[in-house]
């Protein structure tokens, strides 16, 4: 070996460790980027709280005001806490993950005259005892005001917006209070996780059977001939049309198949057909590929012990591509996970709390669309949001991970039994 | 020996790394001195832009050559601030995408449709412009008057002198605004009846109580609460709110500008009719009219109530629907970044800018 074949060698060499190097020190600083970004919006009550949060009203027009006398504040009132001294309540000014501004009730005195409020809500609830309760968030409250008009005061009035406004009109405004509106805590993540799970199992059971077959269609059992070669390379066409293409199909063709299923609007399940369809030249491709390595001698042995074309795929060759379908399912998760285009025409971006595979609803990649298309972005929420995924996709690249390692172990152990009872049949 | 070659490489690599980054993602904010001091945290800042803008790759084809423009740039803004106050050098252009109803909106108020500047930067959303503008010292774009500005290091600029605030845009002295319009289905066009008599219900109360126009101004919506009548009264007339509703759903679509505001006030009725339920399903201006009463309308994406944050355009009659108005307004502000000396534009300012003939701050100084 001469000098210059050394350094060149060295060179290329060289050139891969930086490669490597440069794409190792992307993908971290991406982690960080999205870690620093997110960590701190992240919570347990983002993951398990309602999207829409609930409305809820209550009146008080039953109450004999005068009958309750001045409240005074307990000491283990947080700081930035406002006490009224009249009803007996205290609100504390925060910030939510949505970037609005609530006010959240963080302390009612037992004996406050605001506990004993009925719903005035039309419906099956009416009339039910309802008060003010801490936890919730206060929006509008309603009162009469010492020259006996009815006023409101909140963070939907014009007046109130603050805590501190809100308790010093209830105290030096007010006679009475007519009825409150407030919500409980929305914003979360719930509805939209249980969405992603529910397309990402909908759209697998749709795509990997047809996938798999036309796979072993084509490599096993289609003639070598122009036709099956001219399949081969539309379906790899295919792969190559964007999301959005698929997404306006899905709105008008398949969703005259979700028809037939009795849904009138859009819904996961169509947006699952539409995935499908997307997906199915990566499973094929995947899938195709884990044929092609499983050795052909397994074929042709299987073949001449008498088993038929069938008995072969279903007993040799699928078992043998099993890892190989099992990473084409990876893939298809992570192409799930990170759709966005296609599922804004064919799910909504409607934001559900209760989705069901019939009904509309967001998987996380459309809630992060959803999140920054308005007029003020939220850069936090979506990295807090991408945090989610990344730990999804974890977990499942993990389980699918730890599927496959079992397949080949409990392979490999009944191969390891079979040897050792042959063993001792010898002996 | 084979390690320490590694770790050389490794090396080298994270040189080129920090390289790139100092030369595409240079902080123009801070002055010279901040500079010495603060290097180490600047440091940990460009990479975080760097990162942000490797992830926005993909939709942007961010070029190398924009790169070294951007190293341009950061020259010339040294050279301003040397300068004293006084603003030179090219005008950066940003304008929001063709489907976005602000930029549809603020192209009518200056009146240059189709005249838009070829060196204009194309933003994907106001959140995206605010952050483009507030790091460009040399840019100009517009946001609507939500926008927090003292976040993404904006400056809101005066237009015609006049200062861009609620109380202005309702006396109709700030003139660079846009309706929020909605329309309703057809009359008879609705899953039943009942859902119809709610929808009705509830653009009375969008529109005309005191309740629905505080809500809508809570969001950020620009209405006269003055010019209304309280929820006890009007609801006299529709019945259909007294009675349980959480078997309907009211289906809104169209610009997704009005989320908020509309979001405010579907809540604030919630409670007042009945707990129907409700399904916000904004995707832009151009589906308003045409998921309520055009194309779409029997499609899976169907909506009862379609919104636009401009006027309905005349190729988008409402006259069949029930019920299409403004119901608020929102501003369209200038912007510019924070330390930009220029504060006030002219109607005949935007329009040089915009459409290219003023390329250059000192043209539109004097």
């Amino acid at each position: 070996m001469n000098r210059i074949r050394i350094i060149k060698d060295r060179i290329a060499e060289g050139f891969t460790w930086l490669s490597s190097g440069i794409s190792a020190l992307v993908l971290i600083a991406i982690f960080v980027f999205i870690f620093k970004r997110g960590w701190s919006t992240l919570n347990w009550d983002l993951l398990k709280n309602n999207y829409n949060s609930e409305n809820l009203m209550a009146g008080y027009d039953h109450i004999d005001w005068d009958e309750h006398g001045a409240f005074t504040a307990p000491d283990t009132l947080p700081e930035d806490a406002f006490f009224s001294e009249k009803y007996g309540v205290a609100f504390v000014d925060s910030i939510n993950a949505a970037k609005e501004s609530q006010m959240e009730v963080v302390f009612l005195d037992p004996e406050s005259p605001l506990q004993d409020g009925k719903i005035t809500t039309a419906g099956p609830r009416q009339g039910e005892k309802f008060g003010m309760e801490e936890g919730l968030f206060l929006k509008k409250i309603s009162y009469i005001n010492l020259e006996g008009e009815k006023k409101s005061a909140g963070l939907t009035a014009t007046q109130g917006k603050t805590s501190e406004e809100l308790v010093s009109v209830l105290d030096n405004d007010s006679q009475e209070v007519v009825d409150f509106y407030a919500q409980t805590e929305g914003g979360g993540l719930k509805g939209s996780i249980i969405t992603t799970l529910l397309l990402i199992g909908l759209t697998l059971i749709i795509a990997l059977p047809i996938g798999v077959f036309a796979a072993i269609y084509l490599h096993e059992l289609a003639p070598k001939n122009k036709l099956t070669a001219w399949i081969r390379s539309s379906i790899e066409l295919l792969s190559g049309v964007p999301s959005v293409i698929f997404g306006l199909m899905g709105m008008t063709m398949l969703f005259q198949v979700t028809r037939l299923m009795g849904i009138t609007g859009q819904s996961t399940m169509l947006g699952a057909l539409t995935l499908a369809v997307i997906l199915l030249p990566v499973i094929i491709r995947q899938t195709e590929e884990a044929l092609i390595n499983v050795p052909d001698g397994y074929r042709m042995a299987s073949l001449s012990m008498g088993a038929t074309q069938f008995q072969t795929i279903y007993k040799i060759i699928i078992p043998n591509a099993m890892p190989g379908i099992l990473s084409a399912t990876l893939l298809s998760i992570s192409r799930i996970i990170g759709e966005s285009a296609a599922l804004i025409f064919t799910m909504g971006t409607a934001i559900m709390d209760n989705p069901a595979w019939n009904s509309r609803g967001t998987s996380l990649a459309v809630h992060i669309w959803t999140v920054m298309s308005g007029e003020q972005p939220n850069f936090e929420l979506a990295s807090a949001i991408s945090i989610v995924i990344l730990i999804i996709v974890l977990i499942l690249n993990v389980s699918v991970k730890y599927i496959t390692y079992r397949m080949t172990r409990d392979k490999d152990d009944q191969k390891k039994n079979n040897k050792k009872a042959k063993a001792t049949a010898e002996t | 020996m084979k390690n320490l070659k590694k770790i050389l490489v490794l090396m080298l690599a994270l040189v080129m790394m920090i390289s790139v980054v100092t030369a595409c993602g240079g902080d123009k904010k801070d002055e010279k001195e901040e500079k010495e001091t603060k290097e180490e945290v600047k440091k940990e800042e460009k990479t975080e832009k760097e990162t942000e803008k490797e992830t926005k790759k993909e939709t942007e084809k961010e070029t190398k050559k924009e790169t070294e423009k951007e190293t341009e740039k950061e020259v010339e803004v040294k050279e301003t601030a040397a300068d004293g106050g006084k603003m030179t050098g090219q005008i950066n252009v940003y304008t929001r995408d063709a489907a976005s109803g602000t930029r549809e909106g603020f192209e009518s108020v200056v009146g240059f449709k189709d005249q838009l500047t070829d060196n204009a930067n194309e933003v994907s959303s106001n959140g995206d412009m605010a952050t483009k503008v507030g790091d460009d010292v040399q840019g100009i774009g517009y946001v609507s008057l939500t926008t927090d500005f003292a976040a993404n290091n904006l400056q809101p600029a005066n237009y015609e002198g006049v200062e861009p605030s609620v109380e202005t845009v309702i006396d109709g002295s700030y003139l660079l605004s846009r309706p929020f319009c909605y329309t309703t289905r057809a009359a008879g066009d609705y899953e039943s009846d009942e859902l119809e008599q709610l929808v009705k219900a509830f653009i009375v109360f969008l529109t005309e109580s005191t309740e629905g126009k505080e809500a809508v101004l809570s969001a950020g919506g620009i209405v006269d609460v003055e010019d209304s009548k309280s929820w006890d009264e009007l609801k006299a007339d529709h019945p259909i709110v007294d009675q349980d509703n959480s078997g309907l759903t009211i289906t809104t679509g169209g610009s997704t500008s009005v989320e908020k505001s509309l979001k405010a006030a579907l809540e604030a009725f919630q409670p007042l009719a009945g707990n129907f339920d409700m399904v916000v399903n904004q995707t832009g201006s151009g589906d308003g009219w045409k998921r309520t009463l055009g194309g779409d309308k029997d499609g899976p994406n169907a909506s009862d109530i379609g919104f636009a944050s401009r006027k309905f355009k005349d190729e988008e009659p409402t006259k069949d629907a029930i019920s299409a108005d403004k119901y608020c307004d929102d501003a369209i502000v200038v912007v510019v970044e924070k330390n930009n000396p220029v504060k006030n534009f002219t109607k005949q300012n935007l329009f040089d800018i915009f459409t290219g003939a003023a390329a250059n701050w000192e043209d539109i100084a004097k």
